[in-house]
């Protein structure tokens, strides 16, 4: 079985060619298989927003081969790596990242308007997501307006609004007291059950100690080592 | 049909996103709107009266002839007649003798106008406009609703003539009020009275009108009479109103020149505001973009957001100038539209608007609004998706 | 005659285009001289940004020359009620000798903006950018068509005379009111007729087997008439189908249908013959693209759609433009 995240010899270097030029990542070998949950650990500037980028199809590598979900993406345009983003990856965020005017059930679907999913069927798969992570009587709520527990939930209804086989997480956990974190990760589990590759990064105990996690993997400038 | 629900999808979006910034979107509608009002009403107002005269015009002759002298207008002799008589196709010369009668108790000027009803090519329709009497005869007269009221509903009306003495004339007849656009303020009587009222010698008239059998000949006609009557002016009906079309056009098209001033200034505010973008705005194009909307589809939402905010100031700009115009008669602009001496004073504005209209006001205004949000919505569309990791 | 609100709408609305056109060319001379999907660095970033704009600024273009195209026309009626001698459109645009060829300048643009839209899609469909070049050389070839666009269009209105008159004895007077004018020599009506409905007849049943299957041979046959019936067509409304509809047997004019004293029927007959005529022909230049671009689905796809669409405004361009003419004759007219 091929794994689902190929990288090979990714580099990725900033403002290329110029005086503020910045690689973030170099060299990079990393083979995710299907189904797997990794942990990805490193202080901040060691390129894991980087990589996750790079996993997530933001921008493609400087440099060597990324393949994601069957996808090559290396020196891919960006309005290609969008289409293959919103059908393979579901992001999850430090600080949620969700709209506070808008309602839960419109966050929730906002990455459906521009498939073109008519509104009747963006209500309904919302309604399914909301139920199954039990946020479902918040559905017309402004996201200002609930507590950071069912924020969390929203925004990992989000993620998996369209269905998507990778879910990243970056610092999930941050700005959550110690119960909501463990039920993010219990909620973690059984998405992982059901069968989604899902990539964290943390430096939360709780996390990279967690018995659902397969795999640690360290990043430092830029570079991979087994923590 | 998955583009066109992406359509509806980014017009719901760009709806709610318009409303939850409704300081922002409002004040933007309100000055867009402003603009709108003053082109529409401006464009309005010109339109109305060249229509206004237009429909006074199919009153007039077909061709009328007027005697010049040092480039002023002076009463025509009567016997100008006769040497018209060999121009084939002529059916009928009628002398007019018409001016204006001030009346100085109500320091409003009436129109007198003197001419034989059997003499008219429209007699008959003249004869059904008449509401209340009949055609008059020697010294009586008949009388539009407005002069009527101002000269106090008397049976026996006196005016004074040029030299102040009085001259008596019996009423006899009021015109119908659906007439009002040309008969409001007129005293209607024989042309030998109105002579007599302005003391003009009997072989002068004010003009002489010239009714044609063929309307194709009219140009033709008018040129053989140039060329037998020299020192005379002669106008056609066509000429006429081409005049108020050229005169009025012009007007408008120089009054748009100057709210073009009034736009670029509003289109400079637009630009203004729509790539001042707020650190909440730059974050929401950040999740937008990294949950999967490509730039063409925050361009899209941006697009919308324009046309919406650009037809809704619109239709309330449009709309106010047409209660401007049709119920407050223009009431900012009609000192520097009217001025044309053979409008009728009283003219009610019934401004008729048509598709072209419409799109000419649409097309000066939507257009450079549109045209100037492209870049600034660009800008912020290209914004990061990687921008919402941080 | 600037000084008229629709020459100050027309200008402004050039003016508009060329300001847009012009940005979107100043990104086509940067993506022909710096474009290197190999690199990441921070120009190719943004030159990949600005190719969104480029093509965003032909869209707006494209609306506005359609806007445009509309304005001129009705601009060209408004402005008979001024000049002398002009009954209508065709009097006021015949009226210099830029008037016909600034509206055909501005039809050919329509065209050619829609035809680089089509070629922008095709394009963006494909990871390698295929037709990346082609299509930024093309958009600065569109330039000098704008430029005469505007330049015809300028000199038209500076040309009109609006016809005054003038305090002087002397009269001026017009070429004479029998100038209403007609743009053409009238067609035999009956052959007209007969090859109009045959050619349409045509089109739709080579539509009928090409939406099926796109044989090359047939896909130009296709577009080839499209074009001659896009012609005819004008031919026929401007000679025969106009007197129809304006039930005037001597008045043949092919803008008159644009007024709302007849029902604004002519937005309905152009706005279904010149996309239909647009998509039948662009459906056939779409076979150009090289097999090499490794596009062939995407055309294939565009040119079904494309084939669709002109046959089913075809259906409705034939039956508004035919509905006058139908009524006079089963109404008891002579036939």
């Amino acid at each position: 079985m091929t794994a689902l995240i190929e990288l090979a010899n990714v580099d990725k270097t900033y403002n290329q060619g110029q005086v503020n030029e910045v690689k973030a990542l170099k060299g990079i070998n990393l083979e995710i298989e299907a189904g797997s949950v990794v942990c990805l650990q490193g202080s901040s500037g060691s390129g894991k927003s980087t990589l996750l980028s790079i996993i997530g199809c933001v921008f493609p590598p400087t440099s060597g081969r990324a393949a994601i979900a069957g996808k090559q993406l290396s020196r891919l345009p960006d309005r290609f790596l969008t289409l293959h983003r919103r059908a393979s990856i579901g992001f999850i965020f430090q600080r949620f990242n969700l709209l506070p005017e808008l309602t839960v059930q419109d966050n929730i679907t906002l990455p459906l308007m521009p498939l073109g999913v008519g509104p009747r069927e963006r209500k309904e798969r919302a309604a399914r997501l909301m139920e199954r992570l039990g946020i479902g009587h918040r559905a017309g709520f402004p996201a200002r307006q609930i507590s950071g527990g069912e924020l969390q939930r929203v925004a990992i209804a989000r993620a998996l609004i369209n269905d998507p086989p990778i879910i990243l997480a970056d610092e999930p956990t941050a700005h959550l007291d110690h119960a909501l974190s463990l039920t993010f990760m219990e909620i973690m589990r059984e998405l992982h059950r059901d069968g989604k590759t899902i990539i964290l990064t943390s430096h939360d105990q709780l996390i990279t100690g967690h018995p659902a996690v397969e795999r640690l993997i360290g990043l430092s400038d830029g570079m991979l080592h087994v923590p | 049909m998955n583009g066109l629900s992406r359509q509806l999808n980014v017009i719901d979006y760009s709806l709610s996103s318009l409303w939850r910034r409704r300081f922002k979107s409002i004040s933007v509608m309100v000055v867009f709107a402003a603009v709108i009002f003053l082109l529409a009403s401006f464009q309005m107002t010109t339109k109305a009266l060249t229509q206004a005269a237009s429909r006074l015009l199919v009153m007039a002759p077909e061709i009328t002839i007027q005697k010049m002298r040092a480039g002023r207008q002076e009463p025509i002799p009567v016997a100008y007649q006769k040497q018209l008589a060999g121009i084939f196709g002529i059916r009928r010369i009628t002398p007019r003798v018409w001016g204006y009668y001030f009346n100085e108790t109500h320091a409003a000027n009436l129109t007198v106008i003197g001419v034989d009803p059997r003499l008219m090519p429209l007699g008959e329709k003249l004869a059904s406009a008449i509401d209340t009497g009949r055609l008059p005869g020697d010294h009586e007269v008949v009388l539009g609703q407005g002069a009527e009221e101002l000269l106090g509903g008397n049976r026996i009306i006196s005016l004074f003539r040029p030299d102040l003495s009085l001259k008596p004339l019996t009423v006899v007849g009021r015109f119908r009020p659906a007439t009002d656009l040309l008969t409001y303020d007129t005293l209607f009587l024989p042309p030998d009275d109105a002579r007599d009222l302005f003391l003009l010698p009997p072989e002068l008239a004010t003009d002489l009108c010239v009714t044609v059998a063929n309307p194709s000949e009219v140009d033709t006609i008018a040129k053989k009479i140039a060329a037998l009557l020299p020192g005379t002016r002669v106008l056609t009906r066509g000429q006429i109103e081409k005049t108020y079309h050229a005169v009025f056009g012009w007007r408008s098209g120089f009054a748009s020149v100057c709210l073009l001033t009034a736009l670029t200034s509003f289109i400079i505010f637009a630009w203004d505001k729509a790539s001042g973008l707020t650190p909440e705005e730059r974050r929401e194009i950040g999740i937008l973009k990294i949950v999967g909307w490509q730039t063409a589809d925050v361009i899209l939402l941006r697009f919308w957001e324009g046309v919406i905010v650009a037809l809704l100031s619109f239709v309330a700009g449009y709309t106010l100038a047409y209660v401007h115009v049709a119920f407050f008669d223009a009431g900012l602009f009609r000192p520097i539209m009217l001025g044309w001496s053979v409008l009728h004073p009283r003219l009610r504005l019934s401004p008729g608007v048509e598709l072209s209209d419409v799109l000419l006001v649409l097309c000066l205004t939507v257009v450079p609004y549109l045209a100037a949000t492209v870049v600034p919505a660009w800008r912020a569309a290209i914004i990061r998706a990687d921008s919402a990791l941080n | 005659m600037f000084l008229n609100p629709w020459s100050v709408a027309l200008c402004l609305l050039s003016l508009v285009v060329l300001i847009l056109l012009g940005i979107a060319s100043r990104t086509a001379v940067k993506v022909l001289r710096h474009w290197n999907p190999a690199s990441d660095s921070n120009r190719q970033i943004s030159l990949e940004n600005e190719t969104w704009l480029s093509s965003t600024l032909v869209q707006y273009a494209l609306g506005f020359q359609l806007f445009s195209l509309v304005l001129f026309v009705l601009a060209a009626d408004n402005f008979s009620h001024v000049i002398s001698g002009a009954m209508c459109a065709v009097g006021s645009l015949t009226a210099n000798r830029y008037g016909m060829p600034a509206l055909w300048l501005k039809l050919a643009g329509a065209f050619l903006y829609g035809l680089w839209l089509v070629v922008h899609h095709f394009d963006i469909s494909s990871e390698r950018y295929p037709l990346l070049k082609f299509k930024y050389a093309a958009l600065l070839g569109l330039m000098p068509l704008l430029g005469a666009d505007i330049a015809c269009q300028t000199l038209y209105l500076a040309g009109l005379k609006p016809d005054i008159i003038t305090s002087c004895c002397a009269v001026v007077f017009g070429e004479g009111e029998g100038k209403g004018g007609n743009l053409m020599a009238s067609l035999p009506e009956n052959r007209t007729l007969a090859l109009f409905y045959g050619l349409a007849a045509v089109l739709a049943v080579l539509g009928h087997f090409l939406f099926r299957r796109r044989r090359p041979s047939l896909m130009w046959l296709s577009g080839g008439l499209w074009a001659v019936f896009v012609g005819l067509s004008l031919a026929a409304i401007t000679s025969v189908f106009s007197s129809y509809v304006y039930a005037m047997p001597y008045h043949h004019c092919p803008f008159c249908l644009l007024k709302p004293e007849y029902g604004y029927i002519g937005f309905l007959i152009y706005g279904a013959l010149l996309p239909a005529g647009f998509f039948g022909i662009s459906a056939a230049l779409a076979s150009l693209v090289p097999a090499a671009s490794g596009l062939s689905a995407v055309v294939d796809r565009f040119q079904r759609r494309a084939v669709l669409i002109s046959c089913l405004l075809l259906v409705v361009f034939v039956i508004s433009v035919s509905y006058h003419l139908v009524l006079y004759r089963l109404s008891g007219g002579e036939g």
